[in-house]
C-alpha cells in the first residue's frame, strides 16, 4: 500500500463511544494521535478557528459520529441536462484524507471540513432493503465515493468488508467503490460474488505529481485494480477530471495504453470521462489553497452551466481522441461522459446518451 | 546590502502610494507585496509606465500570476518576454498600450483558444456571407451553440438572405462542427 495519511486527532461522539467502528479505529490508530470524546461530532467537523487552511486541517481530523439523515441520496450529477450514469449514492463518510487541487469538496464542504465517518453505517442496509422491496425489478447501483474516497483509511475502519458482504448476498444490487488509493487489503479477504465494482480515477503522472496530493501513484492504482480483478471484483476507471493542459492528449493516451497493457480491456466494466469543471467559487478556493498548481490555470472558460471548463473544441477534441483509443482497444468496452450535455455526448459517441436508468441497469447487470 | 534594502523599501512605498491613489482593493495590494522583490518592482514599472486603471491592473495582475504559475517562472520573467517588452517600450499612448498589454496577456494566457477562435473566425469570413447575416459564436467558445442572425427590412430582402443562408448550408454546418470540436488541430489539443 502506497498511501500514508496523517491524522492530528480522532474525535468520537459520546453516543458512538462503544460502536464497533470506534473500537476498530482506536485499535489501529497510529501512536501519538489524540483521541477526544465530544457530545456532538458535527461541532468538531466545523472549520477550525484560526487555522491558516481550515479545509486542509479538517482532513486531518477524523470524526466518528452518528449520521442523522438517510444514507442513500440521488447522484447530484443526475439531471435531464446531463448524460451521466445515474446511480444512488451512499453517504458513508464526508471529506477525504487526500488532497486533490481540483476537488469539489473544497467548496462543497468548506463549512464542514472535518473528515467524518458514520458509525451507524449499517443503517444503510435497511434503507437499501426498503428500496429493493419497492423496486424489485430494477438493478440498483450504489456508489460510496461521492463525498469521500471509498477506501481511504479502510485499513482502519474496515467498512468495506461489511459492505461487500451485504451486497454479495443481494441479487440486483451492485456496490461501487471509487478510489484513488491502493487500500485493497480488506477487499482481497472477501468474496464479492461479482456484486462489487471497484473503480479508480486515473490521471497521467504529471497531474498526479502536481495536483493529487497524498493519493496513490497511477501505476499503483492500476496494480491494485489488477489484484481486485483477480479476486473476483469488477473494475472500472474514471478519466475524470480530464485536464486539458498542453500535451494532455499524449499523456492521457499513454495512460490508456498503460491501463490496457495491464488489464485486458474486455474485463473492464466501463470507462467514464469528464473534463475538469469548476465553479468560480471552487476555482477561487482551489487557487487560494494551491497557488502554485499549474493544473488550475488552464484554458478554462465559463460554460453555460456556470462552471469553468476547457473551451469546447479543446475539450471535445480530447474526448474524441480518448474515445477512439478506447474503441481501438475493445469496441465493446462501455465508455461514458459524466456531466456533459447530450449534444457533446452525440458528438463524441455519435449517438444520444442512453437513459441513465439503462446505463445503471447495464452496469449492474454486466 | 543597505542600498538593496533601501531600494526595496522605496518600491514598497511606491506600491502603497499607487495602490492608495487607485483605490486598489486590499487583497490585491497584499498579493502584490507578497511577491518577490524583483516581481514587485517589475509589476510596479508596468502599472506606472502604462498608467493602468484599477480594473486593468487587477486583470493584468491575475493574468501575469496565472501565466507565471503555468510556466513555473517568476512573474518578472513573464513581463520580460518579447511581446510584453515591445508594448512597454512602445511609443503609443499609455491607455492604448495598456489595452494592448491586456490583449497580449490574454492571448498568452489562452493560446489555444486564440488559435481556435481565429481559425473559426477565418472560416466564417471565408463564407463571404452578406453583411446582414451574422454568425454569432459562443463567448470564448464556451459552448457548442452557434447562432445565425438575419437583419432584414422587408420581405424581399428577408427571402434573399434566407436563400443566401441556404446556399451556405454546408459551410455553416462546418462552422458549427468546428465550434463543437470537430476538425480540431492536433496542436490545439
Ligand atoms: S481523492 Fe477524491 S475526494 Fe479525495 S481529495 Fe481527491 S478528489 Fe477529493
Amino acid at each position: 500500500m502506497t498511501t500514508r495519511f496523517e491524522l492530528d486527532a480522532l474525535y468520537i461522539e459520546e453516543g458512538e463511544r462503544s460502536s464497533a467502528l470506534a473500537a476498530r479505529v482506536i485499535a489501529g490508530l497510529p501512536a501519538g494521535v489524540a483521541v477526544r470524546y465530544v457530545a456532538d461530532g458535527r461541532v468538531a467537523a466545523r472549520p477550525a478557528a484560526g487555522a491558516a487552511d481550515p479545509f486542509g486541517a479538517g482532513k486531518r481530523r477524523m470524526i466518528i459520529l452518528r449520521r442523522r439523515s438517510p444514507f442513500v441520496m440521488a447522484c447530484p450529477a443526475g439531471s435531464s441536462e446531463f448524460a451521466c450514469c445515474g446511480y444512488l449514492i451512499a453517504a458513508l463518510a464526508s471529506n477525504c484524507p487526500m488532497d486533490c487541487g481540483y476537488c469539489f469538496l473544497q467548496e462543497y464542504l468548506a463549512d464542514n471540513p472535518g473528515f467524518q465517518i458514520y458509525a451507524n453505517y449499517a443503517d444503510l442496509f435497511g434503507e437499501l432493503d426498503r428500496i429493493g422491496r419497492n423496486a424489485p425489478a430494477r438493478a440498483i447501483r450504489v456508489g460510496t465515493g461521492e463525498l469521500a474516497d471509498s477506501l481511504a483509511f479502510d485499513r482502519l475502519t474496515g467498512i468495506s468488508r461489511d459492505l461487500v458482504d451485504y451486497f454479495a448476498r443481494r441479487e440486483g444490487l451492485l456496490l461501487e467503490f471509487k478510489t484513488k488509493t491502493d487500500e485493497i487489503e480488506n477487499l482481497l479477504a472477501i468474496d464479492p460474488r461479482g456484486r462489487t465494482l471497484v473503480s479508480w480515477t486515473l490521471s497521467p503522472a504529471r497531474v498526479f505529481t502536481t495536483t493529487e496530493h497524498r493519493t496513490a501513484p497511477p501505476v499503483a492504482r492500476i496494480a491494485a485494480a489488477c489484484r481486485v480483478l483477480e479476486a473476483g471484483y469488477k473494475v472500472a476507471f474514471h478519466l475524470d477530471p480530464i485536464i486539458a493542459y498542453e500535451g494532455a492528449a499524449r499523456d492521457y493516451l499513454a495512460l490508456l495504453d498503460d491501463l490496457f497493457d495491464a488489464i485486458d480491456p474486455g474485463r473492464i466494466a466501463f470507462i467514464s470521462m469528464g473534463g475538469l469543471r469548476m465553479t468560480p467559487g471552487l476555482r477561487g478556493a482551489a487557487r487560494r489553497r494551491f497557488p502554485r498548481d499549474p493544473m488550475l490555470v488552464g484554458e478554462e472558460v465559463m460554460a453555460p452551466d456556470g462552471r469553468m471548463r476547457a473551451f469546447t473544441p479543446l475539450r471535445v477534441g480530447l474526448y474524441e481522441k480518448l474515445r477512439e483509443r478506447i474503441k481501438l482497444a475493445d469496441a465493446n468496452l462501455a465508455a461514458y461522459l459524466c456531466m456533459e450535455s447530450p449534444s457533446v455526448h452525440r458528438r463524441v459517441f455519435g449517438a444520444a446518451p442512453p437513459a441513465p436508468h439503462a446505463l445503471g441497469a447495464r452496469l449492474a447487470g454486466s | 546590502m543597505n542600498a538593496e534594502r533601501t531600494e526595496a523599501a522605496a518600491i514598497d512605498a511606491a506600491i502603497d502610494a499607487w495602490a492608495a491613489e487607485r483605490r486598489l482593493p486590499e487583497a490585491y495590494r497584499a498579493r502584490w507585496h507578497a511577491l518577490g522583490e524583483g516581481d514587485r518592482a517589475a509589476l510596479y514599472n508596468v502599472a506606472s509606465a502604462l498608467r493602468l486603471r484599477t480594473g486593468q491592473f487587477a486583470a493584468a495582475f491575475d493574468l501575469i500570476e496565472e501565466l507565471a504559475v503555468r510556466a513555473g517562472v517568476p512573474p518578472a520573467t513573464i513581463l520580460a518576454g518579447g511581446e510584453i517588452r515591445r508594448i512597454l517600450d512602445g511609443i503609443g499612448s499609455a491607455p492604448g498600450r495598456a489595452r494592448e498589454l491586456l490583449e497580449a496577456l490574454r492571448a498568452m494566457r489562452f493560446p489555444r483558444l486564440k488559435v481556435a477562435a481565429e481559425r473559426i473566425a477565418a472560416a466564417v469570413a471565408a463564407l463571404g456571407l452578406p453583411a446582414e447575416i451574422r454568425v454569432v459564436l459562443p463567448r470564448e467558445l464556451g459552448s457548442d451553440e452557434v447562432r445565425v442572425e438575419i437583419s432584414a427590412h422587408g420581405g424581399a430582402q428577408l427571402e434573399r438572405l434566407i436563400a443566401a443562408i441556404a446556399g451556405h448550408r454546408a459551410g455553416l454546418g462546418k462552422i458549427a462542427e468546428m465550434v463543437g470540436g470537430a476538425h480540431s488541430d492536433d496542436d490545439e489539443i
